[in-house]
């Protein structure tokens, strides 16, 4: 296995390992140790069907339920495994039609053009999250912002004013900001604010990291607008340029990335006419839990 | 000493020098302030300890004063200043600077939203002049960008794309922005969307610019989550770095930019200073668009 740097420090390119088939404890601890140096890692040429790709997650951690999932009603659903998340724009399990231009499912996922860490609206985010290109239409990146460098940037001043702030992330603040609301009854628990510290130390690296999320809808103790137009600078200053890396995808890329240390966003494409079909998978959170229940305080 | 103008940025701005403006202007004076700021598009007048009246006196060589009664959420005799004074301080009519969680103070946060004044209006604003009486020296600066650099910039098919847009403004959706919802019936009232245009050509320079503003919430004919990306991405493109001057204010600069074809925002400071900065602005002359559509529906 060989990890090539694609941006120095942030994003490698994983060759020599054929990630369909089941791993060895050496291959699992290489690739987290690869996790861990960068970030973001890319893996070419795999072309995982489902199964393999809910094998090749299980072996870092336990699996996430989608919250998209969770609360659509099973006949939105494409898959009915809640593990494995619907990245595509087809009329949920009917493959012959797209989306049409105000369905509901197309208007929630449209949020996934605002910079976000997957699942910070639960009380323990996301760790990894894996998605796969199965079609592609001729342009469509996804762009991954590196928290870690955002937070190194920042002046002793700012680093000192971020230490202790808690933010309040729901799905609900990050949908709200694109004018969506229209949630399926019976859901009230997913969709209520939970905290989160806004600097977070990575459990194995020890680097601190801006954990910054469009479900970010205030900070504990801020009036509302100042939290939110605090919470847009520092977006601002976190995913300049110089942090930002854009993923040009290829059929069979294997993308995996940590939540804990990066953002990310979808790019427009022409949805309605270009079929886009990927997965996700991710693993739950693990070595915040003490942070945040401090946060809960 | 005739006016001479020396250009502050690669794209636009320019610091006029050779005039006082508490003196009155002679015709000339004025055309060759007029020509500048179209060229231009934001003009820079250092050291103008200028008077209200004078202030009044200047605004109006550029056509008719906008009264800002009846737009925001200020209440007649709470106003510390004229009715043609937009009040950019922090502070109230016994000059006392703003509570933390003071109604007005949330309500103006929206001014660190890239935005153009008066695009809420059906007859936007075609200057604006601000006036900074009291600046802090800590953050505080004015960012401007220059929406004819980002039309010119655009790829040809988005060109195409905004070149038959409409969307709506309100002062509602840029407060909405920062979870500002903190409005009275009347006020809402007052604050009825209306149309513009998204792609203007100059009335002087002839060029093309985005109008762009924090107040846009839909696009007509679009899904409202649709447009709002929409706007994101393109207020992105709009605002990148290459596109703005930030000007860092010294005491009793003056400083005249045309909402027809520039953003500003202000940038967060220090809410226990004080911060006066006194804004008259002069009308447009004509709608972007008809509006009677609107009254129609």
């Amino acid at each position: 296995m060989n990890i090539r740097a694609v941006q120095n420090g942030f994003v490698g390119e994983v060759t020599g390992i054929d990630i369909c088939k089941p791993l060895t404890s050496g291959e699992v601890a290489g690739i987290e140790l690869g996790m861990d140096q960068y970030a973001v890692l890319t893996f070419p040429d795999q072309p995982l069907t489902d199964e393999q790709q809910v094998t090749f997650t299980a072996n870092f951690g336990e699996l996430e339920i989608t919250l998209a999932g969770q609360m659509a009603k099973p006949e939105e659903r494409r898959f009915q495994q809640l593990e494995l998340g619907d990245i595509s724009n087809y009329n949920g399990a009917d493959t012959t039609r797209l989306r049409a231009r105000d369905d509901k499912r197309r208007m929630y996922a449209l949020a996934n053009r605002l910079w976000h860490s997957d699942a910070s609206f639960r009380a323990i985010g996301a760790g990894y999250t894996l998605l796969h290109a199965r079609i592609l239409p001729r342009k469509a990146d996804t762009q991954f912002a590196d928290m870690r460098a955002a937070y190194d940037a920042l002046s002793p001043m700012e680093k000192a004013e971020v230490e202790d702030i808690v933010c309040e992330h729901s799905i609900v603040f990050s949908r709200e900001q694109i004018g969506f609301g229209d949630y399926n009854a019976g859901h009230e628990e997913h969709l209520k604010p939970v905290p989160h510290r806004l600097v977070i130390t990575h459990p194995k690296t020890g680097r601190k990291s801006l954990y910054l999320s469009s479900h970010i809808g205030g900070i504990v103790g801020w009036p509302v607008p100042e939290a939110r137009a605090f919470i847009r600078d520092l977006t601002e200053h976190a995913t300049q340029p110089q942090f930002v890396y854009s993923h040009v995808w290829r059929v069979g890329d294997m993308v995996m990335w940590d939540n804990r240390t990066v953002m990310h966003r979808a790019t427009r494409f022409d949805d309605l006419k270009e079929v886009r079909d990927l997965r996700r998978t991710s693993i739950k959170g693990v070595g915040l839990e003490v942070k945040h229940a401090m946060a809960a305080e | 000493m005739p006016i001479s103008v020396r250009p502050l940025h690669d794209l636009f701005v320019g610091e006029v020098s050779g005039v006082d403006l508490t003196q009155p202007l002679a015709r000339e004076d004025v055309e060759a302030i007029e020509n500048a700021i179209a060229k231009h598009a934001i003009l820079v007048f250092r050291d103008q300890r200028v008077t209200d009246e004078q202030q009044l006196t200047f605004s109006r060589y550029f056509g008719e004063l906008e009264e800002t009664r009846g737009t925001g959420i200020s209440k007649p005799g709470e106003q510390r200043l004229h009715p043609a004074f937009a009040d950019v301080s922090n502070l109230d009519k016994d000059n006392t600077i703003l509570a933390r969680d003071n109604r007005r103070r949330l309500y103006s946060l929206g001014n660190q939203i890239w935005h153009s004044d008066s695009s809420f209006k059906p007859i936007p604003a075609a200057y604006s002049l601000l006036s900074g009486r009291v600046v802090v020296d800590q953050g505080g600066e004015t960012e401007f960008a220059d929406m004819r650099a980002a039309y010119d910039t655009l790829d040809d098919e988005t060109k195409a794309e905004t070149g038959d847009l409409i969307c709506e403004h309100s002062l509602i959706y840029s407060r909405e922005l920062l979870g500002f919802d903190d409005l009275t019936d009347a006020e809402r009232a007052t604050m009825r969307p209306v149309r513009q245009i998204l792609t203007r050509t100059h009335p002087l320079s002839g060029r093309k610019s985005i109008y762009l503003a924090s107040h846009i919430g839909k696009i007509i004919g679009w899904p409202v989550p649709e447009a709002r990306a929409y706007i994101r991405d393109l207020t992105e493109h709009a605002t990148q770095r290459q596109f703005v001057y930030t000007h860092l204010w010294r005491p009793f600069d003056l400083v005249m930019w045309d909402n027809r074809c520039t953003m500003h925002r202000v940038r967060r400071f220090d809410a226990s200073l004080v911060r006066d900065m006194r804004r008259t602005t002069v009308a447009g002359t004509a709608p972007t668009v008809a509006q009677e559509a609107i009254a129609a529906e």
